[in-house]
């Protein structure tokens, strides 16, 4: 007997009698995809039929629970069991029908009639007589026994509540409605944790395409507090998208941070919300633009961007936090206000195997973009950090972010991970404040402190502790290899003194790590480095470290070579990369 | 020949203990396997079908356990085609993965199993534990034998956990049709935190997870 699943999935039903181990699902994934996402299968309705009319039928015995027929017993007429199981050691004269319920026939039973089992097994033995038809369906038969104790059919409930978010969808027409409350973003200095809110549409133009747009607003939680408008924010999006194509626009005010480092959202929303420590500096956006995108092929992806925004600077506020309450939050750096309108070029090629957990395969993300302003009013900085910048109209800069993965299995169980990731200026005017760069932190150089290397001249002084770097180049090595810790207890139950759920971490990979990175500012001042030229591998920043990572919790040790710091112990709540 | 004493109280002692450990093999229940197989060679080319199976898998009662609680435990299996090449590293080829998610409703005490091959899935239901035991037991076949010439190994995992939030939301987005990119999302609404929170306290809870890994034999492809 053999079952396919393939992009199409088709479930046969199950024959009477079927063993397990004579049954093989085949999964062909290069089978084309069908009609329908999910296929519901069950028992035949001609099956339903006819138990709900043999059990319904007043001339039927109706037992529940579980049963048994001694040997020696013996009964005549329809029988039938709803629920539990029925032993059958005796005889029985007449059909028999168990639903949702397992049928086991002892030695020395002997039916005289058919058998229909629905939901459930039959158990056979040897030394069973039975003359009769005989059809077993394992599937549930989708009934209820109502008050009267017939049964009837079942409504098919939605497969899961809404459990992670307060969501409900309801159809109208052509056009399904989703309102949502939840929360957005992550916890940080500026906003506490935004909640956002608001209705979304989706409308299926044709069966490849589907059009959607999102209406949310935000509340922050922790506002600046002198302008009420500081405590919201909205979000606007559309999007109309095929299989291989899309476009979408936006319009929004959000607050979003400079770098998208050291820290991954959620790492830095649980530090900041447990240890009041923010690594993460942020500047409002608002305004407008547009995308188009295209998949070559499955795994590679390209996009054009432009956009509007106004962009400004945020003042931190002062939400709650578990622990250290009573300290004060880090500063918020100034960010050089203004109108900026930015072009953008992406590619994005995943080979990954998985994306979570990968271990084969390739992932580049890169992306440039070309920016303008005529009213940017720029912070005062040092003139060796950054030449006087343009105002009154002309501002304009360059810049080129990658990121390069490789993934890779050395043997069954060894796995090699590398990665390349370069940020920074690239021609133009020098980049904004929102823009600029910093290295030391528990990502790319965990052997460092945060923000070890700012750029920052010698002298200068702000506790905000801006980063001011132009470039920056980070390579990053690991090697994972399974194994088992068992570091936990398994607690036995009282009665049986089965063992029970193990509590603690049963295995986790071993990482042995390796960064190395150098930040810097471009330039022919001292201690800069020419616009040409990538520092040599001598003047990175280098560190090693060791960790066991057990998937959604890692603890490493990271020292670094290159200056004298103190080993460093992190904690992550995911993968490093 | 003589039998001493001692032989003879020495092979009672090796009898008693045979007995006494068979029991406890009976009564310990028998862990999570993992197993995969070629399928016989039916093609001229010598290539052949990973053939993966899992067994066992309520065997030791956690997942029942899990189950019963509450919480859709997730199934997910990957074949990877790997590529020999002697003295350096293999080379992946190609892989397939579905995953299989089960759940327990509580009111119907019953069992869904939905099984799901990339954007396509099927749901079944099953009334006792012996029928969702039974179907569990299936074995797969997967289509991703190599066509050019050399010498290949499929590798099988097996990762068994309790669903996380996003996992859950991603399969309800699914169920409800939704086709899109869930994980463009990731970022966006939905909480960092909150998702972080929950994933964070379903790994401390000591809720059960489980990953097994095997390899098959060699085959030759001509």
């Amino acid at each position: 007997m053999r079952l396919t699943i393939g992009g199409l999935l088709l479930l046969l039903a199950l024959p009477p009698l079927l063993r397990a181990q004579d049954s093989i699902i085949v999964i062909d994934p290069t089978l084309p995809p069908g009609d329908s996402a999910v296929v519901r299968a069950g028992p035949a309705p001609d099956v339903v039929a006819d138990l709900l009319a043999f059990y319904n039928d007043s001339s039927t015995t109706r037992m529940q629970g579980d049963v048994s027929f001694p040997a020696g017993s013996e009964f005549t007429g329809r029988l039938a069991l709803f629920r539990g199981s029925l032993r059958l050691a005796g005889r029985v004269r007449g059909d028999l029908v168990v639903i949702n319920a397992t049928l086991y026939l002892l030695p020395g039973a002997d039916i005289q009639g058919d058998v229909l089992v629905v939901g459930g097994r039959m158990i056979r033995s040897p030394g069973v007589r039975h003359a009769g038809r005989q059809r077993v369906v394992w599937d549930a038969a989708p009934v209820l026994r109502s008050a009267a104790g017939t049964l009837v059919l079942r409504e098919r409930r939605r497969p899961l509540g809404e459990l992670a978010t307060a969501r409900t969808s309801f159809q109208t027409g052509r056009v399904r409605t989703t309102l949502l409350l939840a929360t957005g973003g992550t916890y940080n200095r500026i906003e506490g944790l935004p909640i956002v809110f608001g209705p979304g549409f989706e409308l299926r133009p044709s069966r490849a395409s589907v059009a959607r747009l999102e209406l949310r607003g935000i509340l922050r939680t922790a506002g600046e507090g002198a302008r009420l408008s500081s405590d919201f924010g909205y979000g606007a999006r559309a999007e109309l998208r095929w299989p291989v194509a899309g476009i979408a626009g936006r319009f929004s005010s959000e607050v979003v941070p400079f770098e998208d480092q050291p820290l991954a959202d959620s790492e830095n929303g649980w530090s900041a919300f447990l240890l009041q420590r923010d690594y993460r500096d942020y500047f409002e956006r608002r305004g407008g633009g547009g995308s188009a995108w295209v998949y070559p092929t499955p795994s590679l992806r390209l996009e054009v961007s432009l956009q509007r925004d106004q962009e400004r600077s945020l003042r931190a506020t002062d939400p709650w936090s578990l622990l250290r309450n009573s300290d004060r939050w880090r500063r918020n750096p100034l960010s050089d206000d203004g109108h900026y309108f930015t072009t953008g070029v992406s590619l994005d090629l995943d080979t990954r195997n998985d994306r979570d957990v990968p271990s084969a395969g390739w992932l580049l993300r890169a992306r440039y973009e070309h920016s303008t302003s005529d009213d940017v009013a720029p912070v005062a900085l040092p003139q060796t950090v950054r030449p006087p910048t343009p105002i009154g109209g002309g501002y304009q800069f360059d810049r080129l972010t990658l990121d390069l993965r490789r993934y890779s299995r050395l043997t069954q169980s060894v796995r090699l991970n590398t990665r390349l990731r370069a940020d920074g200026w690239i021609g133009g005017d020098r980049l904004p404040v929102q823009r600029r760069i910093s290295l030391g932190g528990p990502d790319l150089l965990p052997g460092y402190s945060f923000r070890s290397f700012t750029c920052a001249p010698r002298g200068f002084s702000d506790p905000a502790r801006p980063a001011l770097c132009d470039r920056s180049i980070v390579a990053q090595v690991e090697v994972r290899t399974r194994l088992s810790l068992n570091l936990g207890y398994r607690p036995r139950d009282r009665v049986s003194g089965a063992p029970g759920r193990f509590i603690g971490l049963e295995e986790a990979d071993l990482v042995l790590l390796g960064d190395a990175g150098k930040a810097w500012l471009a330039g022919d001042g001292p201690g800069q480095v020419p616009v040409n030229r990538i520092p040599s591998f001598s003047e990175w920043n280098v560190d090693v470290g060791v960790g066991l990572d057990a998937g959604q919790i890692g603890a490493y040790l990271a020292k670094s070579l290159s200056e004298g710091e103190p080993v460093r112990f992190l904690v992550r709540l995911q993968r490093r990369f | 020949m003589r039998t001493t004493p001692y032989a003879l109280a020495i092979v009672a002692a090796v009898a008693l203990a045979t007995t006494a450990a068979r029991r406890t093999e009976a009564q310990t229940p028998r862990p999570v396997r993992l197993t995969v197989r070629l399928a016989q060679d039916s093609i001229p080319s010598g290539s052949r079908a990973p053939i993966v199976r899992s067994e066992h898998l309520l065997g030791d009662g956690r997942w029942l356990s899990a189950l019963r609680s509450g919480l859709p435990v997730r199934l997910h299996y990957t074949v990877e085609v790997w590529r020999s090449r002697g003295g350096w590293f293999d080379a992946f080829a190609r892989q397939a993965e579905w995953d299989v998610v089960l759940r327990h409703e509580p009111l119907l005490d019953q069992y869904t199993v939905l099984t799901l091959v990339g954007e396509r899935g099927q749901e079944r239901r099953y009334a006792t534990v012996d029928a969702l035991t039974a179907a569990l037991a299936f074995a797969y076949q997967v289509s991703v034998q190599p066509a050019e010439a050399g010498r290949y190994y499929y590798t099988a995992s097996l990762e068994i956990s309790t669903l996380s939030d996003s996992d859950l939301d991603e399969l309800q987005r699914f169920l409800e049709g939704d086709l899109g990119d869930a994980a463009e999302d990731d970022n966006g609404v939905g909480g960092a935190v909150g998702r972080g929170a929950t994933r964070f306290l379903l790994r401390l809870a000591g809720l059960p997870s489980l990953r097994l890994e095997v390899r098959s034999l060699s085959f030759q492809v001509r």
